[in-house]
């Protein structure tokens, strides 16, 4: 698509200006789009932005009420705010992304037509979640005492069960806006994920 | 020893350069924006200490640059020979490089990430620089635990690198092609492969020199293979379709591509002043001709090598002070003439 400005150069910024509740959507080049002011947003239109940058509005910039409650929401461990991340589409730190993980997971998906990944894994170091270690349920199984190796794996599947449905829950709960409930199964998935490690 | 841009490859001589970017982060650290200047340091010192042995592991010499010590200008002139982005030339506080003394390999530590790896060479060569990255890597990694998480795969930054980390990318020469009407939608269908093209100086007609940079558009849920290969084919196909086009211009025009090749030969050989624009399309179009043989050297010759040479910051180091603009064009005509070697 052409810029509507110059009508030369090809429209790389998608800009959605909304109005009084009415929404209008332009489409301009980079070099049009540093030419005009869009108030607090200028500046990212200098001329080699991270592409990062432009992915506030797919990331939730003026979007629904709630997404402004969640706002609010802060990584404990770098203090990274959810309304930060969604201004400047960056992470604070690999806790982040556990934190807001419910939060972006659709979004990285509209970004990355995915959101899970597939190629390398780290050689040198256990498997990770959140960065986090993550017991791996096969060696586990493996390395214990053959007659223990039963009711451990017992143990293992019904806990895993328990935590596919706390997921579940956190999922609908974030879902249907109930950010408290999402927050306390949160935080009982991982009390759930410490218990496992602490029993291996 | 010669940089990677000075030697030449001439089995598919539209194709610049591949490079691979890696980009990585520690576990025991927040990213770089949330970390003090004080943590920075010492993240730096470790992996500078880590990663004492890669010279004795790889055979060559490692040089380190502490960015924020460095010039404006120094800084500048990585950024000219792609060694840094503007973010990363912009940067505050606490950063370093490792880099190779070919400049073929570089690692930027504290950048936008905690590790920006960074592989070059000439020709099109994607999967044997994703082997190097890979070990180099792994060599990292067993020094380093990285974030890493089994859903997102390696964390980073920016929601636009997580997952491989890995952008790969093809530096191409396309003069004949990019002047066709149908350009435009060429590179739109080109966009569905999941790849995406951008002028290197520019866009459109601003892109002086006709160089374009191929590169992966997703870094989730493909794997790093699989971005190669993609790149790879996209590349292949942009090159086959130049070819094409000169092929036919050749066979209708050959007096008219000998005349623009010889003139453009002639203006740089002879100039004695010359704008960076000016001197990029001449390039460009002494680059096509020696690609289609119209144009032979007494000796080889890297054009894209007189490209990264004749940009500002390049110029101002040569000469060692600052230039005003008249100066700069003089410096770069006289770098032009002292660079270009006779023709056969």
């Amino acid at each position: 698509m052409l810029c509507e400005r110059c009508k030369i150069r090809e429209a790389t910024i998608q800009y959605t200006e909304v109005v009084n509740g009415v929404r209008t959507e332009h489409n301009f080049c980079a070099q049009c789009a540093s030419e005009l002011d869009f108030g607090q947003y200028s500046t990212i239109f200098d001329s080699d932005f991270p592409l990062g940058k432009l992915l506030s509005g797919l990331l939730g910039v003026g979007g629904s009420s709630g997404d402004e409650k969640m706002n609010h929401v802060v990584c404990p461990a770098c203090h990274t705010t959810y309304g930060e991340f969604v201004k400047n589409s960056r992470f604070g730190c690999p806790e982040c992304y556990e934190v807001f993980d419910l939060l972006i997971s659709e979004k990285i998906k509209q970004i990355q037509g995915s959101n899970s990944h597939k190629g390398k894994q780290p050689k040198y170091q256990p498997l990770m979640r959140y960065g986090h270690v993550v017991q791996q349920e096969d060696e586990a199984g493996q390395t214990g005492a053959e007659s223990a190796e039963a009711s451990g794996q017992m143990e293992k599947s019904s806990k895993a069960a328990r935590l596919a449905v706390l997921n579940r829950e956190r999922e609908a709960a974030v879902a249907r806006e109930d950010y408290e409930a999402a927050a306390r199964l949160r935080d009982e998935i991982k009390a759930l994920k410490a218990g496992e490690e602490t029993d291996a | 020893m010669l940089k990677w841009f000075e030697k030449t490859d001439k089995t598919t001589p539209n194709i610049i350069c591949s490079r691979i970017r890696l980009v990585r982060n520690l576990q025991e650290y927040p990213f770089p924006g949330r970390l003090s200047d004080e943590e920075a340091k010492n993240m730096i010192r470790k992996l500078k200490n880590g990663l004492k042995g890669l010279p004795e592991r790889d055979g060559i010499d490692y040089e380190y640059i502490a960015l924020n010590e460095a010039s404006d200008l120094e800084r500048r002139a990585l950024t000219e020979r792609r060694l840094l982005n503007a973010t990363l030339e912009q940067k505050k506080g606490p950063a370093g490089m490792i880099v190779s003394e070919d400049e073929a390999v570089s690692l930027v530590l504290n950048g936008d990430d905690h590790i920006r790896m960074q592989f070059i060479a000439p020709g099109l060569c994607l999967k044997e620089l994703w082997s190097r990255a890979d070990r180099m890597d792994d060599y990292i990694n067993e020094r380093f635990p990285y974030a890493f998480d089994e859903k997102y795969g390696y964390l980073t930054t920016y929601p636009t690198n997580v997952g491989t980390g890995l952008r790969a990318s093809v530096l191409i020469h396309l003069p004949t092609l990019s002047k066709g009407k149908r350009f435009n939608s060429l590179l739109g269908e080109m966009g569905r492969f999941g790849t995406r093209i951008q002028g290197l100086n520019g866009e459109g007609n601003e892109n002086y020199g006709s160089l374009y940079i191929v590169s992966n558009q997703k870094t989730l849920g493909v794997s790093e293979e699989e971005i190669a290969e993609m790149v790879n084919r996209v590349a292949l196909q942009l090159n086959s379709q130049e070819n094409k086009v000169r092929k036919m211009a050749m066979a209708s025009h050959k007096i008219e591509r000998a005349d623009e090749a010889y003139k453009s030969y002639g203006v740089l050989k002879y100039a004695r002043r010359l704008s960076w624009k000016d001197a990029q399309e001449f390039l460009s179009s002494v680059m096509a001709g020696a690609a289609d043989g119209l144009l032979e050297f007494k000796e080889p010759i890297s054009i894209y090598k007189i490209m990264l040479g004749i940009q500002t910051a390049n110029l101002q180091k040569l000469t060692e002070r600052p230039l005003t603009k008249e100066e700069l064009d003089v410096a770069r005509a006289a770098y032009i003439r002292s660079a270009l070697p006779d023709l056969m």
